[in-house]
């Protein structure tokens, strides 16, 4: 009996074992095959987050009976990275992939591995696109790897409930006028802390990269040369002043302290990028009518922002481009900013009354098409260099430093630039 | 075990030549060849995800191969290898595999080994007690790891929470991945909570097949527990410690999901804010896939093999000795 009773659990216990081994299943290839006129056509599209695309989705399949369009959504940078691995592979990429500005100058140094849209018909859509958003995504010599989908701007949002009980002003303009620059905003701060206790800001880190944003020039010039002591030094002595000044929660972003950060009102301000409504929308359901959004210290400014791309390995990348074009329609643009909040691309529509009377109910109703749509034309864009993505890394980890006190605020500044540059300096070979 | 006794000791028996050439060949067919059939799926598939990718790496490792910069293509030699000996990042990666490595694997197998010895007395629902060991080893390690980083979490972290009842950090809570030591702590806590029950089953299982009447004899000359663990048990059980610091060795130094996952910003690959507990692992990871240096990484992943290939070997010349003796 004993012996049964053990053999059984034994038995259990392997298969358990044998479960868990196996929980890492092969990744499903979809099927892109077939692709003859008139016959079935399945578009892969991945992307992150929540870009609006359920109802496009529908509607496009329904004009076109043919088209089948499969919604891949998932992690912000494991989507990037699967691309990049699929792009070397030469095989199992998605049919359109969303990239990110952070990602572009990446792939756009892989020009061949894409669809140059310019020879899909992509060439009518130049003079409709913000100037620097048509080249941000053009290689070198010349070719379109992707249409711009929306563009971040930069406005501040504000939790106007916490700002009420600190004796602050509630009203977007009049806390607009507290702050015209990055010192008011930090004195703002202190009074909010002295008079709360908690926390006004959720990190240094996003001091730093609204303030590097609105400079003209970022980490690298358009000679791909480091240029620490322009922009980034800038940005870095207001992170530097908002820690000293203890108003900072010290949270990494999009972690889930920082979602949590959310919830407990450990900050009351965070820059806020149009994409990141649908952000705070989604962590903080129940805050609805109590953020809000003005303007942000210093003018105009741009963080994030995608395109769409079309991996040329794919069987339907004539299918997949007019599904693209279709998508980046004014009509398509205006209904994904009233679902998600994401800015279009296009200056034609920032007059478009959809986009100007849009008042967005969870932000307390504020005119989220008028805000953004100010900061987005009158931005003059930044250069992003091709190791910008890793350069900021390197100084976000020298800011987290000092945040958690292993470095003194008067000695960082040393450290991130010898972090830079070797972040610059690396494959230089 | 048993593929072994199959060996076709009777082929000499084969019937003197009558029935047919193909019958004959048939039948050498089915005793000789066949058991290598039957082997070979493992050693095909090992060559194709084991050996090929080892090679290709290889010659990966000698080549320029950046991502973000296509033009620069083509034979490197050993530039790759000689950038690692003076690189920073690489030399701080190391030590905090080793680090991670020794906090991780010395206590993890003592207290396999301990746990082991108690589960090999008479108990009350002894396979009860035995299954629930094992129940760490069969969580997912990334449902587990982002459960132990909310656990060393620095605002209302459960650790701290511990802490704080014994008196410490009620001021300033212990920022767990801020220093090295305390990040080292975390990460291999993690690492011996998965894996000490794995390791004591297998003592356990070895434990099982030493003879009572060695302890008796044992107990009669005077030794108690303690000595008979040492002088008896674990000598006895050489071969399966000597294969568990091996697999301990291998595992520690390959360490990737725990580190990643318990870092604020796991994207970044860097091991914390300041490369505090960045594994080798991580670093090739992020070299690859985040600088977009592929060459290097290859070559990074490459000396990581060796280091390997030579730590296993010390350890177990170690552990022969240790339990040996003779």
């Amino acid at each position: 009996m004993r012996r049964t009773v053990r053999a059984a659990v034994a038995g259990m216990a392997a298969t358990l074992l044998i479960a868990g081994c196996s929980g890492q299943s092969l990744e499903g290839k979809e099927d892109t095959s077939n692709g003859a006129a008139g016959e079935q056509i399945t578009l892969k599209v991945n992307f992150w987050g929540d870009m609006g695309l359920d109802a496009l989705k529908a509607k496009y399949e329904k004009d076109h009976p043919n088209i089948k369009i499969v919604l891949n959504t998932g992690e912000f940078n494991a989507q990037h990275e699967d691309l990049q691995k699929k792009l070397v592979a030469g095989s199992g990429a998605p049919d359109i992939s969303a990239v990110d500005e952070g990602f572009i100058v990446q792939f756009r140094n892989q020009a061949d591995k894409f669809v140059n849209l310019l020879d899909k018909g992509g060439a009518d859509f130049e003079s409709k696109y913000l100037d620097w958003k048509w080249k941000a995504s053009m290689s070198a010599d010349g070719k379109q790897i992707g249409l711009g989908t929306d563009v971040g701007g930069l406005a501040m949002c504000y939790r106007s409930d916490l700002f009420e009980k600190a004796g602050l002003p509630k009203d977007r303009d009049a806390v607009s006028k507290l702050w015209t620059n990055w010192d008011d905003f930090i004195n703002v701060g202190k009074q909010y802390t002295a008079k709360t206790g908690k926390k006004f800001i959720d990190s240094g880190t996003n001091m730093f990269n609204p303030v590097l944003a609105q400079q003209p020039v970022g980490f690298y010039d358009e000679q791909e040369q480091l240029q620490m002591n322009g922009g980034p030094k800038v940005a870095f002595d207001v992170s530097m002043k908002a820690i000293d000044a203890g108003i900072s929660a010290n949270l990494a972003s999009f972690q889930p302290n920082w979602n949590q950060g959310f919830k407990k009102d450990q900050f009351a301000v965070l820059a806020c990028p149009a994409w990141m409504l649908g952000h705070i929308q989604e962590t903080a359901p129940d805050q609805k009518g109590k953020w809000d959004i003005a303007a942000i210290p210093g003018g105009g400014g741009n963080w994030g922002g995608s395109w769409w791309t079309i991996p040329s390995q794919g069987k339907n990348v004539d299918a997949a481009a007019e599904f693209v074009k279709w998508m980046v329609q004014p009509e398509q643009q205006i209904e994904v900013f009233k679902t998600v909040g994401n800015l279009p691309s296009q200056p034609a529509l920032y007059k478009d009354p959809a986009v100007l009377d849009y008042k967005k109910e969870f932000m307390s109703d504020a005119p989220t098409g008028q805000i953004f749509a100010a900061t987005a034309e009158s931005l003059k864009p930044q250069y992003l260099g091709k190791k910008n993505g890793p350069t900021r890394v390197a100084v976000e980890n020298v800011i987290t430093r000092v945040q958690q006190g292993g470095l003194k605020s008067d000695a960082a500044w040393a450290e991130a630039v010898k972090q830079a540059e070797k972040v610059a300096k690396t494959g230089k070979a | 075990m048993s593929l072994t006794e199959l060996r076709p000791a009777s082929h000499r028996q084969v019937p003197p030549p009558g029935p047919g050439k193909t019958k004959h060949w048939l039948y050498r067919f089915d005793t000789k060849t066949i058991p290598y059939v039957f082997i070979s799926p493992f050693f095909i598939l090992f060559a194709i995800f084991g050996i090929f990718p080892l090679i290709f790496n290889g010659v990966v490792a000698l080549r320029n191969w950046r991502l973000d910069d296509p033009t620069l293509t083509g034979w490197a030699g050993f530039a790759n290898f000689e950038r690692l000996l003076t690189d920073e990042d690489f030399w701080n990666a190391l030590g905090n595999t080793f680090g991670i490595f020794i906090l991780s694997s010395v206590p993890q197998l003592l207290a396999a080994l301990i746990i082991a010895n108690l589960l090999n007395r008479r108990l009350r629902g002894t396979t009860f007690w035995r299954i629930g060991i094992l129940l760490p080893y069969l969580t997912p390690v990334v449902a587990s790891t982002l459960v132990f980083a909310i656990f060393f979490a620095r605002d209302n972290g459960l650790a701290n929470w511990f802490l704080s009842l014994v008196g410490f950090g009620q001021e300033t809570p212990l920022d767990w991945r801020a220093q090295k030591w305390s990040a080292w702590i975390a990460i291999a806590t993690m690492v011996n909570w998965k894996w000490i029950g794995y390791n004591a089953l297998l003592y356990l299982s070895a434990m099982q097949s030493i003879p009572k009447d060695v302890y008796e004899a044992a107990a009669v000359d005077g030794a108690g527990p303690w000595r008979q663990l040492w002088q008896i048990t674990v000598p006895m059980i050489q071969p399966v410690v000597v294969f568990t610091v091996i697999l301990s060795t291998i595992g520690g130094l390959q360490l990737f999901n725990e580190p990643m996952m318990f870092d604020e910003n796991p994207q970044s690959a860097s091991g914390g804010s300041d490369g505090q507990f960045q594994t080798i692992a991580q670093l090739i990871y992020k070299v690859g896939w985040k600088d977009l240096d592929l060459g290097y990484a290859a070559s990074m992943s490459w000396a990581l093999f060796l280091i390997i290939l030579v730590v296993a070997g010390i350890n177990f010349a170690l552990t022969r000795r240790i339990g040996g003796g003779r």
